[in-house]
């Protein structure tokens, strides 16, 4: 108990510098959990791409050549049964604009029927699947752009296709997907797409209709995963639009690295941060012990052993770089879950999830920094020679 | 009368692991600071340096790049009616159909991630719109042939585009081209692509269609009529001067310069409180010495001047010190994939006289405002009672 006092004394007694000394250790942790936040909001999505064990195939040579429609009843044909590739669904990007929006849309014409059992990850109700199949324009919205944009289920929306048909195409939203995974991507249906695309004259030799930029292959296995992936390919070689079939996994990392190499550039920052915690948190345990070498020298002289002179040393710093810590953690994770900031959009990646394991990963690293920062300080301490200390100082 | 500097020097020395962690954690905020700007800058002088004024790009209305837009022949051919078109060498109008297509490349290096590069189909009349375009290596493609020039940037920065390398491109990838030629074209985005003859690449992509079609302007003053006329019911394409165009794609570098101020303000104050600490500790630590220089005629100001420099040689050697570690940075490619365009532009890390400057900046607000309260406390000391109690 005396010991706590004591603490609690050293913590008071220049309550400036101690301050001073949580905000420096807070304000780095704070960007720490904000690109770790992002981070980990990137790898969450790619450990469910993982999860749900889908292929995407696309065209061999570039994302920009589309697949004919046909192909999936060919991909389908490779397991009549049904057991060993679940379900297969076509995908046409659109891209997608909103008058005065400045951000683009990632909105996908899906194949209706086997869009819900491709991608359950979507998390669609009984009801929002029967909405789905009844109505021609209906429009799943990903939350966050949901968000954004303030839509709601049953509102009419307009959006302008980057690509053709160019002409703004009306839909319903029908569900704003709260539980999904993909968090900005907006679906819809297929066939009321091709239906637009009859509108308007295409280039010459062309069909308009009857091509996608993706096909995802929903597989039961990840052994059926590593054989269709090789057989899908196979069965296009040769053919007008080759393959090539990759796990989703894979394809999404692809499209993630290309955009300012996000994760390795964050986690470097991630990494800077802390560095600059430990620099702040060590210059001031630093400064406080030579402030107070007579005490810890009286504290010796009274009897008290090395190691009690270490634990009060560490506890100290410990003490300070918890609170700063927590501090760090606890700001953005409130304003980020529970004010306007949760309509935030980062640019580039659009959504910011700050997770409670991220605030509590934070806070231990903190309590880490805390450590890590008295490490010479209390050797200091525990070295020190109580005659000359005595001398030496007033 | 101010303070010797060798006073400085010597306290600094005096608190040497106090002044290295400070020195430490400057340098390396500056560090980030730079290599975070250093991106923007980068992009943004590779698309600043794209397209020239006298140019208006045509696009399909709604589209929002050129890979994205397609304009169909009949399209295309209205754009012939609009005014103030300049004319060639010739005598011909300077009007150029071009074609945008893109293929996968891996990168250099071990892995050799694939990158989607932009290939733009051309006419001859092209070069002539786009004079900042010169041959480094080699010579022009010659149309009707499967051949290829490629960028400076796409060189360096993609596997196989030396010179007489192979390309194999379209929609199977069975067309090969040969690379004839590496050009420069002022430092801007267009040296990340590789261009083709058009009629060449229609063929291998299977594509009977235009991307975008750039005219040049005979006079600038009008270039808004002419603007207006494509705008038009005439010819109902969406067209803009071509600065215009590439400016708008370089919007993406003011999102990082916006994230850079937040990540960068936030860790700047954190900054500015440790200097505050070490300065406040200097102060304690030297309560009697201060009143010893008040009494032997120091002003007050002077003090606290004496203070603030301290501070500030801290900040600024370590400003230079980061800046020195960022330099490394400087010129190295890298390259990123709009999500507007959907290709890659290679692009090179610059230090710009701007950057160095808000760095300095940086550091220099870190110093002075971390050791102003320090100071203003020194210099406010009572004498009699820091030299009684000593």
């Amino acid at each position: 108990m005396l010991r706590f006092i004591y603490l609690y004394r050293n913590l008071t007694r220049n309550s400036l510098r101690t301050l001073m000394t949580c905000a420096a250790v807070a304000l780095p942790i704070i960007v720490y959990v904000l690109s770790t936040a992002v981070i980990d909001g990137l790898s969450q999505f790619l450990d469910n791409s993982a999860k749900q064990l889908r292929l995407v195939t696309m065209h061999k040579t570039s994302f920009i050549n589309p697949l004919p429609v046909g192909y999936r009843a060919k991909i389908e044909s490779l397991d009549p049964t049904k057991k060993r590739i679940t379900s297969v669904c076509g995908m046409r990007w659109i891209g997608g604009k909103i008058e005065d929006f400045p951000m683009p849309l990632s909105t996908l014409a899906v194949d209706m029927d086997t869009f819900s059992a491709t991608f359950p990850d979507e998390n669609l109700s009984e009801d929002e699947i029967a909405a789905w199949n009844r109505d021609r324009r209906a429009l799943v919205v990903g939350p966050a752009t949901a968000r954004q944009l303030g839509w709601k289920v049953g509102d009419r929306v307009t959006i302008n296709p980057s690509v053709l048909p160019y002409n703004p195409i009306e839909f319903n939203v029908i569900s704003t997907a709260p539980l999904a995974k993909d968090v900005v991507t907006n679906f819809f249906r297929m066939d009321y797409l091709e239906e637009e695309l009859k509108k308007v004259t295409g280039p010459e030799g062309w069909t308009l209709d009857g091509w996608v930029s993706f096909f995802f292959v929903k597989c039961a296995t990840h052994a059926d995963m590593d054989y269709y992936r090789v057989a899908i390919d196979e069965v296009f070689a040769r053919s007008p639009d080759e393959t090539k079939t990759q796990d989703e996994k894979s394809f999404m990392t692809e499209f993630i690295t290309q955009f300012f190499d996000l994760p390795t550039n964050l986690t470097i920052l991630a990494a800077v941060t802390i560095f600059v915690a430990v620099m702040a948190a060590a210059n001031t345990m630093s400064m406080n012990i030579r402030d107070r070498l007579n005490e810890i020298a009286t504290l010796k002289s009274l009897g008290f052993g090395p190691s009690t002179v270490f634990v009060l040393i560490q506890f100290e710093s410990l003490t300070l770089c918890t609170i700063g810590g927590f501090i760090g953690a606890a700001l953005p994770y409130i304003s980020f879950n529970h004010t306007p900031l949760r309509n935030f959009t980062v640019p580039l990646i659009q959504t910011l999830d700050v997770r409670m394991i991220v605030c509590l990963e934070s806070l231990v690293i903190a309590a880490a920094i805390g450590v890590l920062a008295a490490a010479w300080p209390a050797w200091t301490g525990i070295r020190l020679k109580v005659v000359s200390a005595l001398r030496n100082l007033e | 009368m101010a303070l010797p500097l060798y006073y400085n020097w010597r306290n600094l020395l005096r608190r040497r692991l106090s002044a290295t962690l400070t020195f430490f954690l400057v340098g390396v905020v500056v560090f980030v600071l730079t290599a975070l700007l250093s991106f923007a800058a980068g992009i943004r002088a590779s698309l600043s340096a794209t397209g020239s004024a006298r140019n208006v790009i045509i696009l399909k209305p709604g589209s929002t790049a050129e890979s994205t837009s397609i304009l169909l022949p009949a399209e295309a051919a209205r754009i012939v009616q609009a005014p103030n078109i300049a004319r060639g060498s010739t005598g011909q109008l300077l009007i150029s159909p071009e074609l945008c297509v893109q293929t996968n490349i891996p990168r250099r290096g071990p892995v050799g991630t694939p990158a989607s590069v932009a290939i733009r189909g051309v006419d001859d009349i092209t070069y002539e719109l786009h004079s900042e375009l010169k041959i480094m290596e080699g010579r022009h493609a010659r149309q009707g042939m499967m051949e290829i020039i490629v960028g400076k940037a796409a060189r360096e920065r993609y596997a196989n585009l030396e010179l007489g390398g192979r390309l194999e491109m379209g929609r199977l990838a069975n067309r090969v081209f040969t690379v004839v030629g590496v050009f420069e074209a002022g430092g801007g985005a267009m040296e990340s692509e590789i261009w083709a003859p058009r009629t060449m690449l229609e063929d291998a992509f299977n594509r009977r269609f235009l991307s975008s079609v750039v005219v040049r302007l005979e006079d600038l003053a009008r270039a808004q009529t002419t603007i207006d006329y494509l705008n038009g019911p005439a010819v109902e394409l969406d067209a803009q001067l071509e600065t215009r165009y590439y400016e708008e794609l370089s919007t993406k570098t003011r999102e990082i310069v916006f994230l850079t101020t937040v990540l960068i303000g936030i860790m700047a104050i954190g900054a500015i409180f440790a200097v505050a600490n070490t300065m406040y500790a200097a102060v304690d630590g030297r309560k009697r010495e201060i009143a010893m220089l008040r009494t032997i005629g120091f002003a007050r100001s002077s003090i606290m001047l004496s203070f603030v420099i301290e501070s500030l040689l801290i900040s600024t050697s370590a400003c230079a010190a980061g800046l020195g570690a960022s330099l490394f940075l400087n010129g190295s490619r890298k390259d990123f994939l709009s999500d507007t365009t959907w290709t890659v532009l290679a692009y090179e890390l610059r230090i710009t006289p701007g950057i160095l400057l808000s760095a300095f900046g940086l550091a220099t607000l870190v110093g002075v405002s971390g050791a102003l309260a320090p100071a203003l406390k020194a210099s406010r000391m009572r004498v009699i009672e820091a030299l009684r109690k000593a």
